[in-house]
């Protein structure tokens, strides 16, 4: 117990908060004039030393006014607790007065990026389920203060006991380099190399655009039409290219994985799972159990091969669920034991026994079908009107087989099962995807028919939970009003919170 | 088979009577139509008046002709929609349902909703007409919203509402 710390009367984060919010600052301008920069540095004996002088006092400027400016965001950021609230005023010109009841607090996480790791403070940053403005997040505090604060917010009753690191208890999950290794091996490389793809293409667009004001756009596209040349000649270049690619695909995912798992462990605790993973930035998270409105338990072909999945648990968010990905917690590596236990810690057993697999009906396959080759067939005629190369169509000996392949696996991995308080659904393509929601988290449902499901009697429900949308697509239009009925009736007699 | 019921009769969503919406709603989207229509027209009047047209002057009919048909097109789509506009309020939960070529059905339980709000919008104030939305908790766009019900209807279900959520 730590109560040396008086949090009644306002009071401000550890000085060392100018210098993260400094360095956060210099480092967000840094990324936004990188271009520009880059240039400048690029042809930088070329730039008149008169110029040069303005370059150096604009710099200085920009520098000594982003130190003011972190100086008066310290100064005018003050916290304190009362009557089981959190009062937060912060500013320079707006003044904003955040209040958030303790009872609506979701999570209070501990963050450290490199530049908290070396001067020692940590950020603390309080999550809610509320309005999107009352995410608060303190930049700066030391372990000890930080510990007080959760200590005194956690005190209230629906956020009921601390829970400490508590050294001596083993692990529930502990991933190992060796592990995490594994882990990255197994990724589904092809979607990271995507990802990564994106990424390059969203840099060159940048250059390519700041090239393009200064009108030297000629040469780069000779240098495109040139390579756009070779490619199709030399059979050679284009085996470089997938090896290339490879690699690639195989460093990012090694990297995405590294960085945010490194040194992944998980503690089950009596009401919660504790978590902490990262290589630069390291986040500790205590994930209360009551909180998560369902998990997903995810697999790949090679990953199922060493017999380790990974679980993504799904906490409520508020607003648009793309930008909130941060909300998502995810263990990577666990072993099928492990998964067992963290189920049956959520959950009850007798409820994930029960039930049957029930498939959607065979309308369902039909439309995927018929969707993916008429996008196909257009695609095929789209191609062939452009480039008038009556070769590109040997291909779908090979794209045609794979898609019907690929459909149908997606078909037979999409089922439900429903008991009384659970429902399991299972989806995916490469990758297979279990999710379980306990049936009273659900917020809203909604079911849809078009005329053509309405002729095959079928019809998509779709339950909203908190953490967004669960789809159970095309299933008999009796069953769909049977679980509709259902659902409704747990929702409304349940007497437990959703969160 | 979905069995595994411990009681035996669910209060059934399919055998619940659905209200229509207020009549005079039809006249508002009726009216919002129109007044899009009519921009279009205008539209195409300045084009034709200045000569836009020029090289396919002969066939400018053929537009007028495809305007028409839309408009009486869009019309009678608007009115059927109007039709399969339907809410009802349960003990416990708000449904609506609506749509021609696919049927929505939506059930917001009161023991889920965050907040409710009625609107008004200008041709709506006119009929005093209002909607209604209730929103729960995650991504909220996707809530339920009723449109054109009579005003005094609207904020009666919701003081009913939250009266029932504050119990």
């Amino acid at each position: 117990m730590n109560n040396s710390f008086d949090f009644s009367n306002f009071s401000r984060q550890s000085s060392k908060g100018i210098l993260v919010l400094y360095l956060n600052f210099i480092y967000k301008f840094i990324k936004v004039t990188w271009i520009l920069l880059f240039f400048a540095v690029k042809d930088f004996n070329k730039i008149s030393s008169i110029k040069l002088t303005y370059i150096y006092i604009g710099i200085a400027v920009v520098l000594i006014f982003l130190l003011v400016r972190a100086y008066l965001i310290f100064k005018n950021f003050q916290f304190k607790v009362t009557n089981d609230h959190f009062i937060l005023k912060q500013g320079i010109l707006k003044k904003t007065n955040t209040s958030v009841p303790f009872y609506r607090i979701q999570n209070i996480n501990f963050k450290q990026n490199i530049i908290q790791q070396i001067i020692g403070v940590f950020e603390v940053s309080i999550e809610t389920a509320g309005s999107k403005d009352t995410e608060i997040a303190i930049k700066a505090l030391p372990l000890s203060k930080a510990e007080a604060l959760k200590e005194i917010m956690s005190k209230s009753a629906s956020f009921d006991k601390l829970i400490s690191i508590d050294v001596d208890k083993k692990p529930l999950v502990k991933i190992g380099l060796k592990e995490l290794f594994k882990v990255s091996l197994t990724e589904n490389h092809l979607q990271n190399l995507l990802l990564f793809l994106a990424l390059i293409i969203g840099f060159f667009q940048q250059i390519e655009q700041f090239v393009e004001t200064l009108g030297r756009t000629d040469l780069l596209d000779g240098f495109i039409a040139e390579s756009k040349d070779a490619l199709s000649i030399s059979f050679f270049l284009i085996t470089i290219l997938l090896i290339f690619l490879t690699v690639i695909a195989l460093m990012s995912s090694f990297v995405k994985i590294f960085l945010v798992h490194f040194n992944l462990t998980a503690y089950l605790k009596e009401d919660a799972f504790e978590i902490h993973q990262g290589l630069f930035t390291k986040k500790s998270i205590i994930l209360k159990k009551n909180k998560v409105q369902n998990i997903t338990i995810s697999t790949n072909p090679l990953k199922r091969l060493i017999g380790i999945s990974f679980i993504t648990f799904k906490q409520a968010v508020s607003g648009e669920l793309n930008e909130k990905k941060d909300k998502l917690i995810r263990i990577v590596g666990c072993k099928n034991e492990q998964v067992e236990i963290i189920k049956t810690s959520l959950f009850k057993v007798i409820e994930l026994e029960n039930g049957e697999k029930e498939y959607p009906e065979n309308y369902y396959k039909r439309r995927i079908l018929i969707f993916v080759f008429l996008f196909l067939i257009i695609g095929y005629a789209l191609t062939y009107g452009f480039f008038n190369h009556f070769e590109i169509f040997y291909s779908t000996i090979l794209v045609f087989p794979i898609s019907f392949y690929l459909i149908l696996k997606k078909v037979k991995k999409r089922f439900y099962k429903i008991t009384d308080e659970m429902l399991i659904v299972g989806s995916g393509l490469l990758e297979t995807h279990l999710t379980y929601l306990e049936i009273f988290k659900v917020q809203n449902i909604k079911m849809r028919q078009n005329i053509f499901q309405k002729r095959s009697n079928v019809a998509d429900l779709i339950l909203q939970t908190a953490s967004g949308k669960i789809n159970i697509p095309c299933i008999r239009f009796e069953d769909a009003i049977k679980i509709y009925n259902h659902t409704l009736y747990k929702v409304e007699t349940s007497r437990t919170s959703w969160m | 088979m979905f069995i595994n019921n411990p009681i035996s009769v669910f209060p059934d969503i399919t055998e619940i009577l659905f209200n229509s919406i207020h009549k005079n709603y039809l006249k508002v989207i009726l009216l919002n139509v129109l007044l899009i229509f009519t921009a279009i027209l205008i539209g195409l009047f300045t084009a034709d008046y200045f000569n836009l047209f020029e090289e396919i002057k002969s066939y400018v009919y053929l537009f007028y002709i495809v305007f028409s048909f839309v408009f009486i097109l869009v019309n009678l789509f608007m009115y059927i929609g109007f039709k399969k506009r339907k809410y009802a309020v349960r003990e416990k939960d708000i449904s609506y349902k609506s749509g021609v070529f696919i049927r929505k059905l939506t059930t917001v339980p009161f023991s889920r909703i965050q907040h409710i709000e009625v609107d008004e919008g200008l041709f709506s104030r006119f009929f005093k007409l209002a909607s209604l939305s209730v929103f729960t908790a995650g991504d909220s766009s996707d809530d339920l919203v009723i449109k054109g019900i009579a005003k005094e209807t609207a904020l009666e279900i919701k003081e009913f509402i939250s009266s029932k959520i504050n119990e």
